[in-house]
This record gives C-alpha cells, structure tokens and sequence, in this order.
C-alpha cells in the first residue's frame, strides 16, 4: 500500500501465524534497527507464519495513542495469545523469542 | 504556535540543552521496560497524550533532519513551485523554485519561506489583497484541521504591478495526527486585468475538491448539499484486517473510501469466507442503510490500508432523506455494486483462476487509484476461493506473461491493456455497465 505499513504473508497453518505489531518512529535509527532485528528473526524462526504490520508513530499518532503505546519502537505480539509487548530496537534476540513464546535455540 | 504545550516548542532548541530535554522527556515515561529502554538509548520517541504527538528524542530528530535534507533536495529537484507546512502554518521547507519565483516576482503573491508562518503572511498582505488571503486562511484552516483533504485557492496579486494571478493548491499529507500540507504555487502567465480593461468578476476562489475528490459518491453532490453533508464527516485511517461490519450486526456508522479497498464477504457454515464484491473510492460501506435494512448482510473487511470519511448511520439517513442528489448518486453505486456481486458469483463458478486473478488486480487497481499495491497469496487465495496453489500458478503466469511484477506481496501492474486482455469478460462487463449508468 502507499503507506509504509506492510503485511507479510501467512502459512497455509493459521493456527501457527504469529500476528505482530511495530510501532516505529519514521527512519529513526533505533526504528531502523527494530524492523531489521524483527525481520531477521522473522525469517529464521517464523519462516512465512507471521502477520506484522509497521505503524509509523510520526504519521499515525493517534494510533498509538489508542493501542495504549508510550514509548517507540515497541513491539506487540497480538495472537496468539498471551500477547505481550517487547519495548526497545529488538536487539535481544533470545528476550524478543521468549515474548513471542518461541524456542530460543533456532527453529 | 504560541502555546507552549505544542510539540514543535518541546523540539530541542539551542537554549535548551540536550540533557535538559532527555530528562524532561524522560518524565513522560511510564513503566518499567519503557524506562529500562529509554536509558539503554534504545528509544526514538515517546508518545505524549497531551499534545497528541510522538515526541522525538535529539538523536532521533537529528536523524529525522538528515532524510528532511533529502526530501529537500527531491523537492528542489522538482519544476514546479512547492512548499510544506506543519500543522501550525509555519513553512518546514519550501523547494527552489519556490524560492527563485518569490524572489522574481518581488516576494507577492503569499511568499513565505522555511521557517515563516503563512498564517501571518496571510494577515500582512496589502489591503487590496484581503480578500483573497482571508480566503486562503479559510482553506489552510480547513486542511490542516482535516475538514478538507485539499482544495484551490485563487490568487491575485496587486503589487508589484502589473496584476498577476496565482493559483495554490493546498493538500494535506496522510496522517491521523495534526495535519501537515503541501502547498503547490502556479502563475498565470497573463497579467489579470488588461490595461485598461475591467476587474475580472470574482467568484468565491476556495474550490472545495471534497476530500481529495477521492471520494466519488462525495464528489457527485452539488457544493450547496456537499457543505452541509461534510459537517457529519469525519475522517478516518481503515487499516488491514479491520472488520468494519459482521453478518447480522447493526450499522452505527458508514464509511466513503478515499483510498483504501473495503472487501464485502459472505460466509457459509463449514466454508471459508468468499468475497462477493469491492469498494473502493467508487462507492461507499453501508449502503444496505438506505434501503431500510438496519444490519449487514456481509463482513466488511479492509483489505488495503487508506483513508475514508465516516459519517454516523443516523446523520447519513437524515442527509440521505434530504438530499435528492445523494439519492441518485447512491441508487446509481448500489445498482452497480449488484451488477459486480451476480457477476462475481457467475465468474467464481465459470472463470479459471488465472483470468478472475487479473479481474481482481484490475479492479483492485482501480479502485486503489494506484498500480502498485501489496496483496500476499494467502489472501487472494481467500478473494478468489481457491487454494492458495492455484494463485502462485496463475500469478506466475501474469508475471511470466510480463503483465505483473510480483515479489513478497508487492504487485505491480506492468502491462494495464495486456493484463485487461488476459481477464475475463466479467471485468469488461461490470466496468461497461458502470460507464452506461454513469452517462
């Protein structure tokens, strides 16, 4: 879409399709290194089995606001649940997996 | 921009040091995972509900200012005559042509530069101008608080003589936080009055382009029904996934797409849900209103992230009930909107996958107003209802055929003619019954 929110596809396996959402700030440089830590640990331990979509706090202010978000960037994990929020540019990656209810030890 | 609470008076500024300003910022911070990331410096921006804005720390902002300089130089690269304003009037850039032609023509015609308030350049203008800035203020007014997504304004410039006339285009950036706008400048090449002959007759010079005329519904009402039918709206950011209507439920509000994509879905027990028909700008969500019907009959479902205008169901029965142009317009969208949905239920039963893909791109297309859109397999799998299989095959058929270009959901139609030829009738049919009932 002409925004800057993305979607990346699901498996055929709804059940195992982790929705998440990214709250970010424009092309700060802790937004930057959020999506890209998010994407590499997308691609190594979800494959194609997740949903994430990137809100850009600059534009969609209200938004945030709305979900409750304080601080960017910050992750929520929206399904399945529990959902939890991961706050920061994502670099832990063993505490972004445990959020997210994943083995830690790859896929 | 005299109120201290605005986020552009919380920006860090020369006399207020960057330590003094982390440490207020870091005030508005709650909870312990925020705070924890906040002094690891892992934070770009903390929210403020006060003002209703992300608040950007100094790294951030400083990083933000460098793509600025880029955006800048795009600008400037540009022929014509463009600026940018924020949400208070105050000029966050403005391109060189902009600036070579203000000097040019001797700084009229409401020449403001970066970091000046056209509010103000509105109220210093010459007497003989008055009229035209007040209407100008009107329009910024309008845009930047989201009443209008854009609208003309009519200018004329008295001094430096002789007379000449600009016309400014005024449209706000996307967004659902205080509006920012972008203000396009054009000059007449003919002076306004001929020497010696007569004032041109003046019409009110604000334009109303209606919600970016995205909207068509919107934009076939006459000014008069417009004016009174925009005070109920409002608009809104539709995003992925949101359903907006379920099966059986009430319709509180309506909604007129600007430039997001509505599914319209109907589910059957022990089935997937299978679209029956798309709206876009064309139309509008919860027509089913002004046929007496108090519920849907389908799951609305966004399926491209855009704007709409919402109006509540109560305001758009009264408005409907009243204007006779809305009648007409909506009668002639519903007419059309049943033509797509019996033939999208004859398609889906007669048509090979690979033709229904390229109707639903072209019709996506449309509507979006965009041949660039982001689509995965998944779910044109669940447009379509076919599995997901059928959809590689068919939309790497177009792509071989050079008709799309398709990467990780990203499509992009290549070859708009080739790819109507390799669609089914049903396309050209629904798109010639639109066109008739629109003549």
């Amino acid at each position: 879409m002409a925004d800057k929110r993305k979607k990346k596809s699901a498996g055929k396996d709804a059940v195992t399709v982790v929705v998440m959402r990214l709250y970010v700030a424009g092309r700060a440089p802790n937004s930057i290194k959020a999506i890209a830590n998010l994407e590499a640990i997308c691609r190594q331990h979800l494959k194609d089995g997740y949903k994430l979509e990137i809100v850009d706090v600059c534009e969609h202010p209200r938004r945030a606001l709305d979900d409750g978000v304080l601080v960017t960037p910050s992750l929520a994990k929206l399904s399945p649940t529990p959902g939890a929020n991961i706050i920061g540019n994502l670099g832990d990656t063993s505490s972004v997996l445990a959020a997210l209810g994943l083995p830690t030890t790859g896929p | 921009m005299n109120d201290a609470r605005t986020t552009t008076d919380r920006r860090l500024t020369p006399d207020r040091s960057e330590a003094a300003f982390k440490h207020w910022l870091r005030r508005l911070v709650t909870g312990a995972a925020e705070l924890k990331a906040f002094d690891a410096g892992e934070i770009d921006a903390v929210m403020d509900r006060d003002s209703g804005s992300a608040v950007l720390l100094p790294e951030a902002q400083s990083a933000l200012n460098g793509t600025n300089r880029i955006v800048l130089s795009a600008l400037d690269a540009l022929p014509g005559e463009v600026c940018v304003i924020d949400s208070n009037g105050v000029v966050v850039m403005a391109n060189k042509a902009w600036r070579v032609s203000g000097t040019a023509h001797a700084r009229a015609g409401l020449d403001v530069r970066a970091g000046e308030n056209i509010y103000a350049a509105c109220r210093d203008v010459p007497e003989s101008e008055r009229e035209y800035a007040a209407d100008m203020t009107e329009g910024l007014r309008q845009v930047l608080t989201r009443m209008r997504q854009s609208l003309t304004c009519r200018y004329v410039c008295h001094a430096p003589r002789p007379r000449r006339t600009c016309t400014f285009t005024i449209a706000a950036i996307a967004g659902d936080g205080p509006a920012n706008a972008v203000i396009t400048r054009e000059w007449s090449d003919k002076p306004a009055i001929e020497p010696g002959g007569l004032p041109p007759k003046r019409s009110r010079n604000v334009e109303v382009e209606r919600a970016g005329a995205s909207n068509k519904l919107l934009s076939a009402l006459p000014p008069r029904e417009y004016s009174r039918f925009a005070g109920g709206l409002e608009q809104v950011t539709l995003t992925y996934g949101q359903v907006l209507y379920e099966p059986g439920e009430p319709m509180h509000e309506v909604y007129f797409p600007n430039d997001c994509l509505v599914s319209l879905l109907t589910l059957v027990e022990g089935h997937r849900a299978l679209e029956v028909g798309l709206v876009g700008r064309e139309g509008m969500i919860g027509a089913r209103l002004a046929l007496g019907a108090a519920t849907s009959s389908v799951r609305a479902l966004v399926q491209g992230t855009g704007t709409a205008m919402r109006m509540t169901s109560d305001r758009f029965l009264k408005e409907f009930r009243r204007s006779p142009a809305l009648q007409r317009a909506l009668f002639q969208f519903t007419d059309t909107l049943m033509i797509q949905i019996s033939q999208t239920a004859a398609c889906n039963r007669f048509h090979m996958v690979e033709a229904r893909l390229a109707r639903w791109l072209l019709m996506t297309a449309e509507r979006m107003a965009s041949p660039e859109f982001h689509l995965t397999h998944e779910f044109l799998a669940d447009m379509l209802g076919v599995r997901r299989e059928g959809v590689t095959v068919a939309a790497s058929a177009l792509q071989h055929r050079k008709l799309i270009h398709y990467r990780r959901g990203d499509i992009t139609i290549l070859d708009t003619p080739g790819l109507e030829a390799a669609s089914c009738s049903c396309y050209r049919y629904v798109q010639a019954q639109a066109q008739a009932a629109t003549s």
